[in-house]
């Protein structure tokens, strides 16, 4: 009896020491990390220009993003999801981008935008332009946050075109057979079958999604390397440049909470609902 | 229910057995390496050298294929290349030397870098090693690499960052400025007359014509510091926020229109050179040389402007020095005196690179390799030359250089007040040397 007591516990054992040493431990560590340095004024550092700006591009980042690709990945995966001739190819060709890591990505972005790459170089050849158009560059800044969102849309949205569309797999055939017996258009099966039952995936989606962006790093590091600042670049950079450890250390427990908090926001109001509890 | 609850309890047993008996083995091989200093003496299976000096693909293959095979020869020593990053060779040089277990023999690096690990105590003392003849190392040099009268590092290749001009700007020059006056760097060759030419450019051409690599990884970081600052008020930190250097910030923002835009984008000045998106640039002479080699005739190299203070320039170089407890300290110190050999050092300067000893640099071959020592030299022996050592830091050496990014940032890109500006910075930069435990006076 004592033993089938124990027994959860010891089932759980192996996922808590992993949560215990790679998550609870760093992150203490990173805690213990910015009191170390007993000079840091962690009030200081939230309030720091650079700190704001960082934030503030992070965020800005973010809602620029995620709402174009989920509602683009959402539209290729109700596409893709119908039979039809070289859907197969046609899925192949989508989720290549999956295979790309950031930085990679974003040096195939650069080569594209550059002042000299593809794009500029076809449109001055065809005689559209006379000179380059600059992306890059500290005066181009708002330039520099587009291509980082062109480069961001085209990388993931493979992976959340992925998730969306495995949701769409899940739903019962039985469904949407129902509603056809009852004469239901293909709009109102969109909006009062489909979509409703997608809504779990749709928020295990945005709450992946929402944590990525949170980390942005590799493609602008690549792109706009500090003229567009985000937390976990400055994070390295207030690392390996400057070795403050305390404040990179600030600038990781920052993209923590925020993810968190957002997370916490996603679960409280994209409640799932069930068609069964529902009735 | 039992057994399996049993099975898992063995199963952990059994896993911390593994990891335990790991740890224990380890515990007991560690004494045993370090219980055999026979080993240094005799003949090394292997040096172990790393660099985060010459590792682009060919010059690493440079070294691999054509300097070490040479070494091998002479003492039958085998030598393996690693190349590193700064960051790589400072956490592995330190948990070695403080785990007692160094693997390392030698280090090539950059001077401040070098500096950092002298700093650290990770390198050994030379004094005490055997006297190289024959050559004749730049005294400024060999004396950065003393710390406390130790020499902890000597001078193995110099490097230095330098103007470089497309044939074709010469057809835009000002008035009162000549051909002759920019490559031999007279006293027209100042940076009003640079700032006349790059106007030029800019009215004739219809474009920007000048570029700086001030990328997140360029080294404009660097002319900021090194370059205007000892050009206009006369050292690199001092005065930071003197009259003059507000003269300078001033000079800076009436240049920076006829810059090229991308610089901010740019880490190399080589390829927009190549481009010819731009027809001057500055850069360290390692970032260009690749261009230079693929189009000689199209470049030329010279010195930089002057400023009302001199001609201010930083003349660097790549170190090489020992690891504290290098399991084969004497078979190291035989590559040392082989590397600075002045006929092994020739043929690094036919690979563009710059000697470290005088007995080198007088038997120079024809070609690009003789255009850059010559700009070089020009440079290193105008009557003005202000010539500046990047002041080593340590770990506060990210911190100086951001000083120096951030107050451009604001005051010329983001158009800040000028005067607030530097006044925070420059209490940053007193305190960062503070910090440093810098003594004496201000660089």
């Amino acid at each position: 009896m004592k033993w089938k007591s124990f027994l959860p516990y010891f089932l759980i054992l192996p996922a808590l020491a992993y949560l215990v040493f790679f998550i609870a431990y760093p992150l203490t560590q990173s805690f213990i990390l910015i009191f170390k340095e007993s000079d840091i004024q962690v009030l200081k550092v939230l309030t720091d220009h650079n700190f704001l700006m960082a934030l503030k591009y992070t965020l800005a980042l973010a809602v620029a993003i995620i709402p174009i690709q989920v509602a683009l990945a959402l539209i290729l995966a109700v596409i893709m999801n119908k039979a039809f001739k070289g859907r197969d190819l046609a899925l192949y060709a989508l989720i290549i981008p999956l295979i790309i890591s950031d930085v990679a990505g974003g040096l195939i972005w650069y080569s594209i935008l550059a002042p000299y790459g593809f794009l500029n170089k076809v449109l001055i050849n065809i005689g559209i332009l006379d000179s380059p158009i600059y992306f890059f560059g500290y005066q181009f800044r708002n330039m520099e946050f587009l291509a980082i969102v062109l480069a961001e849309l085209w990388r993931l949205t493979a992976p959340v075109f992925v998730m969306i569309l495995a949701g769409l797999q899940m739903i019962s055939k039985d469904y949407i057979e129902a509603a056809e017996v009852f004469g239901a258009t293909y709009w109102i099966k969109l909006r009062q079958i489909i979509f409703p039952l997608l809504k779990p995936t749709l928020q295990t989606v945005l709450l992946i999604r929402t944590i990525w962006s949170m980390q942005i790093f590799g493609i602008v590091w690549v792109l706009a390397g500090r003229d567009i600042p985000v937390l976990a670049g400055e994070a390295y950079y207030q690392m390996t440049e400057l070795k403050n450890y305390g404040v990179a250390s600030i600038y990781v427990l920052v993209i923590a909470t925020l993810s968190i908090l957002l997370g916490a926001l996603y679960l409280k109001f994209l409640k799932a609902e069930y068609l069964e509890v529902k009735t | 229910m039992k057994r399996a609850v049993l099975s898992l309890f063995l199963i952990g047993v059994l896993a911390f057995a593994v990891v335990a008996s790991g740890c224990v083995s380890k515990e007991e091989t560690t004494p045993t390496t370090s219980e055999q200093p026979t080993e240094t003496e005799t003949t090394p299976a292997k040096l172990i050298w790393v660099s985060s000096q010459l590792n682009p693909p060919e010059e690493r293959a440079f070294v691999e294929e054509v300097i070490l095979p040479l070494f091998k020869k002479e003492t039958g020593i085998d030598v393996e290349f690693v190349p590193m990053s700064h960051d790589q060779i400072l956490t592995r040089l330190k948990a070695e030397v403080e785990s007692g277990k160094v693997t390392i023999d030698l280090v090539t690096e950059g001077e401040v870098a070098m500096r950092e690990l002298a700093e650290a105590g990770l390198l050994m003392n030379l004094d005490g090693m055997p006297a190289l003849t024959g050559r004749t190392f730049i005294p400024k040099f060999v004396e950065y690499g003393k710390m406390n009268g130790n020499q902890k590092f000597l001078p193995f290749l110099s490097g230095t960052y330098i103007m470089i001009i497309n044939k074709k700007a010469f057809d835009y020059l000002p008035d009162g400025l000549t051909k002759e006056d920019v490559i031999k760097g007279t006293d027209k060759w100042t940076y009003d007359a640079f700032l006349a030419w790059a106007k030029k450019l800019k009215e004739e051409t219809g474009s920007p014509k000048v570029g700086f690599p001030a990328g997140v990884k360029g080294l404009f970081v660097r002319f900021l510091h090194g370059f205007m600052y000892p050009a206009f008020t006369g050292s690199q930190v001092k005065n930071f926020d003197s009259p003059e250097a507000v003269q300078m910030w001033e000079y800076l923002k009436e240049l920076w229109p006829y810059v090229h835009p991308a610089s901010t984008t740019w880490d190399a000045i080589g390829e927009p050179m190549l481009r010819e998106e731009v027809w001057i640039g500055w850069d360290h002479i390692a970032r260009f040389k690749d261009a230079l080699f693929e189009k000689p005739d199209q470049f030329v190299v010279v010195p930089v402007p002057a400023g009302p203070k001199g001609r201010g320039f930083i003349a660097g170089f790549v170190g090489v020095g020992i690891p504290k407890g290098a399991p084969h300290s004497e078979a190291a110190w035989k590559l040392v005196d082989f590397l600075t050999r002045p006929d092994i050092q020739v043929k690094f300067v036919e690979r563009g690179f710059l000697p470290a000893v005088k007995e080198a640099s007088e038997a120079l071959p024809e070609g690009p390799a003789k255009i850059l020592a010559t700009g070089v030299t020009n440079q290193l022996t105008t009557p003005d030359a202000l010539n500046v050592l990047i002041p080593g830091l340590g770990e506060k050496g990210g911190e100086f250089k951001d000083v120096y990014r951030e107050s451009f940032k604001r005051i010329v890109l983001e158009n800040e007040d000028m005067n607030k500006v530097l006044k925070e910075e420059a209490e940053r930069l007193r305190a960062l040397f503070k910090e440093a435990g810098w003594s004496g006076e201000l660089p």
